[in-house]
């Protein structure tokens, strides 16, 4: 199991929760007051309540059936139907190692999370969920056009298969687009997307309405590669 | 392998409620995964199939007569509590009393149908439960800090072999549409079959009585279930719709839970949840279940299969 993005930092602001999904492996991501961020299995201990639903009270993650309230540590301290009760230690949710690294939040599931080396000087463009497996979304990307503020062409190369990660670039120039895959399952893609810093606000808008067509054409490679699958096996 | 059906197929579960269909019309549904047509007709009915709808009272006026259809084959049918009731069993147990049913001056309140993608064990879990009020249903059954649940009783009464829960107090905002104010409410639990659960709670307007709200939940799946909620009031004053929108409004708020709890299925392997005092009645409608093999809905590892003890008691975590 490797280390795999989930989200761009910026898009989990302090006190506040969110979900993400990591080979169909379901987590409650939040980030408590002091801003450390929590990347936690999405299921209570108590009834098995997605956590994701659940809002944050000062360092704590607060489910929402119940309330019961879990901090940094993810041991519960507070179950609002007993006040006064020490909650057993043995509640606790399953936790997964979180690193936030160059405005992105990273999650291994298995291990510690490492994060890998890509250039430092790329901020968040968006986050994107592409309808199709993964091998679809990456051929899709690295057969479309993308190139610069200057009209410059960026020519794609793959600078990890795991977590699979895209640099569209001229080694010379700080023009660099990078995505980022996070496979969410077996029919869904997450790609985070980010860019050279310098690039100006219309030049952001300019990558993220490619995204946009990049998504397009990758769901519909999909759905005729699936028709295509269906006529074979009516032959 | 999950056998529950072998249970299941031997209680009764709603299907619609009573003169919702015209003569005429004809419907689809699903019962424990088997696919249900339903006609209504002014023919005479069948004695042999549909007694139980004459002894009922059906007046057979204006209401016209159902078949219900299961692969060809008419499945009995009866009316109870507002709603037509079907069963797979050709020898089914007989369908529970709720004698409040028959006493005079009660509304009797058929509320709709709530379709929900949760096992319908999950369902009437949820329904037994109390310490969610401040939460999911913020100012209206319950508010902060009035969280606490005390100690209450829970028994499974043998004679009837249901689950009762007794002295049950909690703190509401507004307990039902004609209270106007916070009051202590008492409620009393009890769980007649494995997908029905009954709940007696104080009347505002008549102290000396308790209203009567329970839910009748058709597993059309062991995921998938729709829930009939119904209730026999002493109200006078709201209107019908009035009535009905509140209880929806509850069971809606019931859904977003419902909808997002991992396993859709209830388990009943005691490792997988963790109950507190507050889940007593929750523990025991888990044995319950577990004791008759009900496990229609269950989520069954090989350990809870395994390992007879019947899970951690509830007093012990919780004190
Ligand atoms: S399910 Fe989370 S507090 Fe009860
Ligand atoms: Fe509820």
């Amino acid at each position: 199991m490797t280390t795999t993005p989930v989200a761009l930092a910026r898009d989990l602001p302090v006190q506040r929760v969110m979900r993400a999904q990591v080979d169909g492996c379901d987590l409650a991501i939040w980030r408590g007051i002091s801003g450390q961020v929590q990347a936690w299995e999405n299921r209570c201990p108590h009834r098995g309540m997605r956590l994701s639903y659940g809002f944050v009270r000062q360092d704590s993650l607060a489910c929402a059936y119940h309330g019961w309230h879990y901090n940094c540590e993810a041991v519960c301290h507070y179950i609002p139907a007993h006040p006064e009760l020490q909650p057993p230690a043995s509640i606790k949710p399953v936790t997964y190692s979180v690193v936030e690294h160059q405005g992105v939040l990273w999650v291994n599931t298995r291990n510690e999370a490492e994060v890998p080396e890509f250039p430092e000087d790329s901020i968040g463009i968006r986050s994107i969920t592409f309808d199709c497996p993964l091998s679809v979304a990456f051929e899709a990307c690295l057969a479309a056009q993308l190139s610069d503020e200057a009209g410059l062409s960026l020519s794609p190369r793959q600078l990890g298969d795991a977590p699979l990660i895209l640099s569209f670039g001229n080694q010379q120039q700080a023009d660099s687009v990078l995505l980022l895959f996070q496979p969410s399952d077996l029919a869904n893609v997450v790609i985070h997307v980010l860019a050279h810093h310098s690039y100006s606000v219309d030049g952001r808008i300019g990558i993220s309405q490619w995204c946009e067509s990049v998504r397009r054409q990758a769901e519909l490679n999909h759905e005729v590669a699936m028709n295509a699958g269906m006529e074979c096996t009516h032959e | 392998m999950n056998n529950g059906l072998e249970y299941a197929m031997h209680d009764w579960y709603p299907v619609a409620i009573e003169g919702e269909l015209e003569i005429g019309q004809s419907r689809q549904t699903r019962l424990l995964g088997e696919q249900l047509e339903l006609r209504c007709d002014d023919s005479v009915c069948d004695a042999s199939v549909c007694d139980a709808s004459q002894r009922a009272g059906n007046t057979g006026d204006s209401v016209g007569t159902i078949t219900i259809f299961s692969n060809g084959r008419k499945l009995p049918v009866q009316r109870a509590f507002n709603h037509l009731w079907t069963t797979l069993s050709e020898k089914p147990r007989e369908l529970f009393a709720i004698s409040e049913a028959q006493e005079p001056g009660r509304r009797l309140v058929p509320c709709g149908v709530v379709r929900v993608k949760c096992s319908p064990l999950r369902a009437v879990e949820n329904f037994l439960d109390i310490a969610h009020f401040p939460f999911v249903h913020t100012d209206v059954l319950g508010a902060e800090p009035h969280t606490e649940v005390y100690k209450y009783d829970v028994r499974i009464d043998d004679t009837d072999d249901e689950v009762i829960a007794s002295n049950i107090r909690f703190y509401q905002p507004q307990a039902s549409k004609s209270s106007s104010g916070g009051i202590e409410t008492q409620y009393i639990y009890r769980v007649p079959a494995p997908m029905a659960a009954v709940l007696y709670k104080t009347c505002p307007p008549k102290p000396e009585a308790m209203d009567v709200i329970a839910i009748f939940v058709q597993p059309l799946d062991e995921e998938t279930c729709n829930v009939w909620p119904w209730m026999a009031l002493y109200d006078d004053v709201s209107s019908m719709a009035d009535l009905i929108q509140f209880q929806q409004l509850i069971f809606l708020q019931d859904r977003s839970i419902l909808e997002n709890q991992i396993p859709r299925r209830l388990p009943l392997d005691p490792k997988m949840e963790i109950p507190t005092r507050a889940d007593l009645t929750s523990v025991a409608y888990r044995r319950w279940l577990k004791r008759h093999s009900a496990w229609y809905g269950a989520q069954i590892s090989i350990d809870s299969l395994q390992n007879h003890s019947e899970g951690p008691n509830a007093h012990e975590l919780a004190e």
